[in-house]
């Protein structure tokens, strides 16, 4: 702790003044065009932040809301800092890439706020689930509105925190209304206490406009999180006396008397006059403080309004995590006494090697505990790192990707193992929002090495919520990275890779490929990013294929070639990043592309690929680019349907045929 | 184009006709062409097929293509000669039942003012490069857009004899091209010197002769060659001087883990390499079976890219046309060649001053010296040299 006390009620005065002071700074320069964004303040509910964050140290982990400046101040943010980000200044706190709704400061513990309503709650649980790994005394806290207790990242984000006993406070900021909605009016029980009873955590509820009470609530809540007693939910009554952000009407809700009435209740206002008449400080002491932030905020404004603007050029910087140094990676070439795996097993060697090496890492799914996994994942790796790493978990697919997001922007490794990634998609929000633009939000000083994997692909008769591709939807988002194996040797070294890097991947694995056995070199090795594989030379045309297309233009090839058809088989391996050079490489010598790619042919990676090589391998094209897709279609459940619409060898040969003949 | 000048048939009546081969000759607007059968069957040319010079509508039937015991429709006859039937993109199907009229194709340019030219990215740049106009080329593939290979096939042949300026132009090959390519490459990213030095073999061509001699008694399979020894030794050799097979890549040396060593084939076209597999751990009959094979196959021009691939060293023997040392050119990636010179009989000086008639033959080792320094290559001939005169040491 500092030497200043931040409990005392002199120090709790002089945060919420803190607050106060920027904020009607910030207001005055909205109106003065300083501000190129949204500004939304927390003015009337500073004690909120300013009782909880007196109880955290520096590394504790705050994610917050789009109503975030306190939190960031009272979190120890310099007030310059924040001013400058608004402003939009090189010098902000995210560098001028975020704003109001985007502040980040990982260095004292301020993990960002959000411009989305609600994963703020799974991102605190998270962090307490990092601690829980790390066996370190941090302590997660989440800042909402009543508004995000509609939502499911609430009810999650609780369910999870009691069921692990994770050290999270959740504080619930309940000004009444969402935006224009009085919460009464959306809520079948208007008590977030009540609600956080309902789902098991231990609820509190208080004035969140009493400085006092919130500190001292806090003060327990915060012990009991560090002795591992679990989560708390803090449900703080206040109310917002500015409108719901700068610049927005706000009597078509609530009327005049009333912003006045709760005006009355300022908790500057009351702490200063209990300060005052249980002699806690004197007049003279209270105006030096008045005085000294006033000062403060009026250097906070100088600073920022003389701060550069941010390079245009560094515009696409931070999307990514530094790449690895040194020479790309490859697995050792595979000689024939190499012995022979399961694509199954491969990723498990994967998975239990790195495991074994980094206690950072841990598993979350379902059925992944104990059980080892749908796909025999995880199998005997429970018994070797027990509940904690290797973790059994609701079924709230997205509860635990935004934990799971969470968790890595606070140091651990976490593993979402989604058994199909058709229920990936009930977190998308969170994949894209959050996980995918986190790194580049922080200019980053945040790194998010999350591994997201699944089974992909039709067959089996799985039918369509158990069948999609799905890999050309994330690599179209900036922050993500795309895998999409064909073989046991590459899913290994690409896995070890993804286990070991520092952003965000999407690992598909496809279904049909899971009992494929194929060489994978006894000795380690990792398979970087970004290289494709040229899975057979040939010289007459180019195929692309990614996952089981590989596996079925390779069956196609052989009768292919005593027509005397000789095809160059490359599989990109990663989708993103996509190795194109390689794919112009070969097309600069057979002048024929041909992509084969289950997934659909529109808006998909097969049309990224075709564009990239129209726009960069033109003159080297002796034939239009051809593609073989899947159907647009759902998945369908009879085999005479479900073979109808995937490309086969057969298939897959005659597209061959037909545009080497053009 | 709507009409042509027939010129020749390319096939005789009754010739069995594939898919692809020039089954005739026309002229058309700008340029000769040969047109590929674009089905296959046995040709047969009726009396009322056109005379070398006549003009041929499109659509005319020139032939037919008949399946195994089919016959040429009986309504021919020399009246309806220019019986044309409308222009078909194709000729018909060998499978259909009736005999596939053979009729003068439709070029994707049918009426050439209002159709724009269609040619791949690819056709266009070779087009260019070659500076001949695209108009002139027949296009060739299923959807009458003209590809590169359109192109090539289009290019005036150089006539051969013909003087010009001085000099007389040959055609440049395809693989001449190929190996011009590799040759300049090789110069261009390589710092080559070359060691000579030379050795007894006597006991080498003793031993081959030996063999030579048991042959059938011991049921040899073949009888290896002098070059076929060598490629044994070599292999031998570098067992102890990997470095003479490493290639050079920009951030490390890559050492072979297999010794496939390759052998320069002169053939009747130009100089080819294919490649002798696991050299080192092939018996002599092996190695002298799989030479066998690749020689007959290079010079029958018909290796396979992947015959050619993977050596990590090679032998050049210019032995057979008298020459004792020359200075051979590395085959990139990789790193050395041997050259092996003629065996030469030499008086060598006995002790007692006495003078002996010894076989002996020059070894020239041009290697890259980016990859290795001269002693390291000075003593990879050494070891070479000793197995040469101590052949027996390469079997324990
Ligand atoms: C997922 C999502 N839905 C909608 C919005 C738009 N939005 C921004 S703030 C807000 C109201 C949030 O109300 P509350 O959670 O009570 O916070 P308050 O603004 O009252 O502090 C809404 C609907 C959003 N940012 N995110
Ligand atoms: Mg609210």
């Amino acid at each position: 702790m500092t030497s200043t006390d931040k409990t005392s009620p002199l120090e709790l005065y002089r945060t919420m003044l803190v607050i106060r002071m920027v904020e009607e700074r910030l207001a005055k320069s909205h109106q003065r065009g300083l501000i190129p964004g949204a500004c939304h303040t927390y003015v009337g509910q500073e004690a909120i932040a300013t009782g909880v964050c007196a109880h955290l140290d520096t590394e504790d982990a705050v994610f917050s809301t789009h109503r975030g400046h306190g939190h960031a101040l009272a979190k120890g943010m310099d007030p310059g800092e924040l001013v400058a980000e608004l402003y939009a200044r090189e010098t902000g706190c995210s560098r001028g890439r975020g704003g109001s709704m985007h502040l980040f400061s990982p260095e004292i513990g301020m993990m960002g706020t959000s411009g989305i309503v609600a994963p703020c709650i799974l991102q605190a649980a998270g962090a307490g689930y990092s601690s829980l790994v790390t066996k370190s005394r941090r302590v997660g806290v989440a800042f909402f509105g009543d508004g995000a207790t509609n939502n499911g990242a609430f009810f999650e984000g609780l369910n999870m925190a009691t069921i692990w006993k994770l050290p999270v406070l959740f504080v619930c900021e309940n000004n009444q209304f969402a935006t224009e909605v009085p919460f009464s009016t959306v809520a079948g029980n208007d008590s977030v206490a009540g609600r956080g009873a309902a789902c098991g955590i231990r609820s509190v509820e208080l004035d969140g406009n009493d400085v006092l009470a919130v500190e001292a609530a806090a003060r327990q809540a915060v012990a009991r999180a560090r002795n591992g007693e679990g989560p708390t939910l803090l449900e703080c009554k206040t109310y917002r006396t500015r409108p719901h952000a700068e610049g927005m009407g706000d009597f078509t809700y609530r009327t005049r008397e009333e912003v006045e009435q709760w005006k009355t209740k300022c908790p500057l206002a009351r702490l200063k006059h209990h300060l005052l008449t249980h002699n806690l400080a004197s007049a003279a002491e209270i105006s030096a403080v008045e005085e000294a932030v006033a000062a403060q905020t009026e250097a906070a404004h100088l600073f920022a309004e003389k701060s550069a603007y941010p390079a245009p050029e560094t515009a696409t910087l931070h999307v990514y995590s530094e790449p690895r140094p040194g020479p790309h990676r490859e697995a050792p070439p595979s000689e024939p006494g190499t012995r022979e795996l399961t694509f199954m097993k491969a990723t498990w060697e994967a998975l239990s090697e790195e495991m074994a090496r980094d206690p950072k890492i841990f598993v979350l799914g379902e059925g992944i505990g104990e059980r080892g996994g749908n796909f025999a994942t995880t199998t005997g790796l429970f018994a070797l790192h027990g509940p904690e790493r290797v973790r059994d978990t609701p079924i709230c697919e997205r509860g635990f990707v935004g934990l799971a997001g969470g968790a890595a922007m606070t140091g651990t490794r976490p593993v979402v193992d989604f058994m199909f990634a058709d229920f990936v998609l009930d977190a998308v929000g969170e994949i894209i929002n959050q996980i995918a633009k986190m790194q580049y939000m922080s200019s980053g000083r945040i790194k998010m090495p999350v591994v997201l994997r699944g089974c992909i692909g039709i067959g089996h008769s799985a039918a369509t919520h158990h069948s999609g591709s799905y890999y050309s939807m994330y690599a179209h988002f900036p922050g993500l990275r795309v895998v999409v194996p064909s073989t046991p040797r590459d899913a290994k070294g690409l896995l070890k890779t993804a286990l070991t890097g520092n952003d965000p991947v999407l690992f598909l694995e496809h279904r049909e490929l899971m009992t494929l056995k194929g060489p994978v070199p006894e000795e380690e090795y990792y398979i970087d990013f970004g290289k494709a594989a040229v899975v057979r030379a040939g010289t007459d045309v180019t195929v692309v294929a990614l996952a089981l297309m590989v596996q079925k233009t390779l069956q196609a090839c052989e009768p292919l070639a005593t027509e005397g058809i000789s095809v160059e088989l490359i599989d990109p391996r990663t989708v993103s990043p996509l190795d194109v050079e390689t794919i112009l490489q070969s097309v600069a010598k057979t002048g024929r592309l041909l992509i084969v790619d289950e997934d659909f042919a529109h808006c998909g990676v097969s049309s990224e690929i075709a564009a990239q090589l129209a726009d960069r391998g033109f003159d080297d094209l002796d034939a239009p680019i051809r593609r073989l897709n899947g159907k647009p279609s759902p998945t369908p459940y009879s085999p005479t349907l479900e073979a109808a619409v995937v490309p086969n060898p057969e298939s897959i040969a005659h597209a061959i045929r037909a545009l080497c003949a053009e | 184009m709507e009409e042509g000048k027939f010129l020749s048939w390319l096939k005789n009546d009754g010739d069995f006709v594939q898919e692809g081969e020039p089954l005739f000759a026309l002229e058309s607007d700008k340029a000769a062409q040969e047109v590929e059968s674009i089905d296959r069957g046995i040709l047969r040319i009726p009396i009322t097929t056109p005379r070398p010079g006549d003009i041929v509508k499109v659509g005319q039937v020139l032939g037919y293509l008949l399946a195994e015991g089919e016959t040429a429709p009986a309504t021919e006859s020399p009246a309806p000669a220019l019986a044309a039937t409308p222009p078909p993109q194709k000729a018909a199907a060998t499978s259909a039942p009736t005999p596939a009229p053979i009729a003068l194709p439709t070029p994707a340019k049918a009426s050439a003012t209002e159709m724009p030219l269609r040619a791949s990215p690819r056709a266009r740049r070779a087009a260019a490069q070659h500076g001949i106009e695209l108009a002139t080329v027949p296009p060739g593939g299923s959807t009458g857009r003209i590809r590169e290979r359109d192109v090539l096939s289009a290019l005036p042949e150089v006539e051969p004899g013909i003087a010009k300026d001085g000099f007389t132009k040959l055609p440049v090959t395809p693989l001449r091209r190929t190996i011009a390519a590799r040759l300049m490459h090789s110069r261009q990213t390589t710092v080559p010197v070359t060691l000579t030095t030379r050795c007894e073999a006597d006991t080498l061509l003793g031993f081959r002769k030996q063999l030579k001699a048991e042959a059938e008694t011991a049921h040899l399979a073949i009888v290896p060659s002098l070059n076929d020894l060598l490629v044994k030794l070599t292999a031998a050799a570098l067992k102890s001087h990997r470095m003479l097979a490493a290639t050079w890549s920009d951030d490390a040396l890559l050492l072979p883990e297999t010794t496939h060593l390759g052998i320069a084939v002169d053939t009747p076209t130009g100089l080819v390499v294919p490649v002798i597999r696991n050299a080192d751990t092939s018996t002599l009959t092996e190695i002298a079976l799989q030479s066998q094979k690749l020689i007959a196959a290079a010079r029958a021009g018909q290796l396979a890219g992947s015959d050619m691939q993977g050596a990590c060293f090679t032998l050049s023997n210019l032995g057979s046309f008298g020459i004792e040392a020359f200075t051979p050119v590395i085959n990139p990636p990789e790193s050395a060649i041997l050259g092996i010179g003629t065996v030469v009989r030499e008086a060598v000086p006995l002790e007692g001053g006495s003078f002996a008639a010894r076989q002996r033959l020059t070894l020239s080792l041009t290697f890259d010296h980016r990859v290795n320094d001269g002693a390291a290559a000075a003593r990879f001939l050494q070891t070479l040299t000793h197995l040469i005169e101590h052949p027996l040491l390469a079997l324990v």
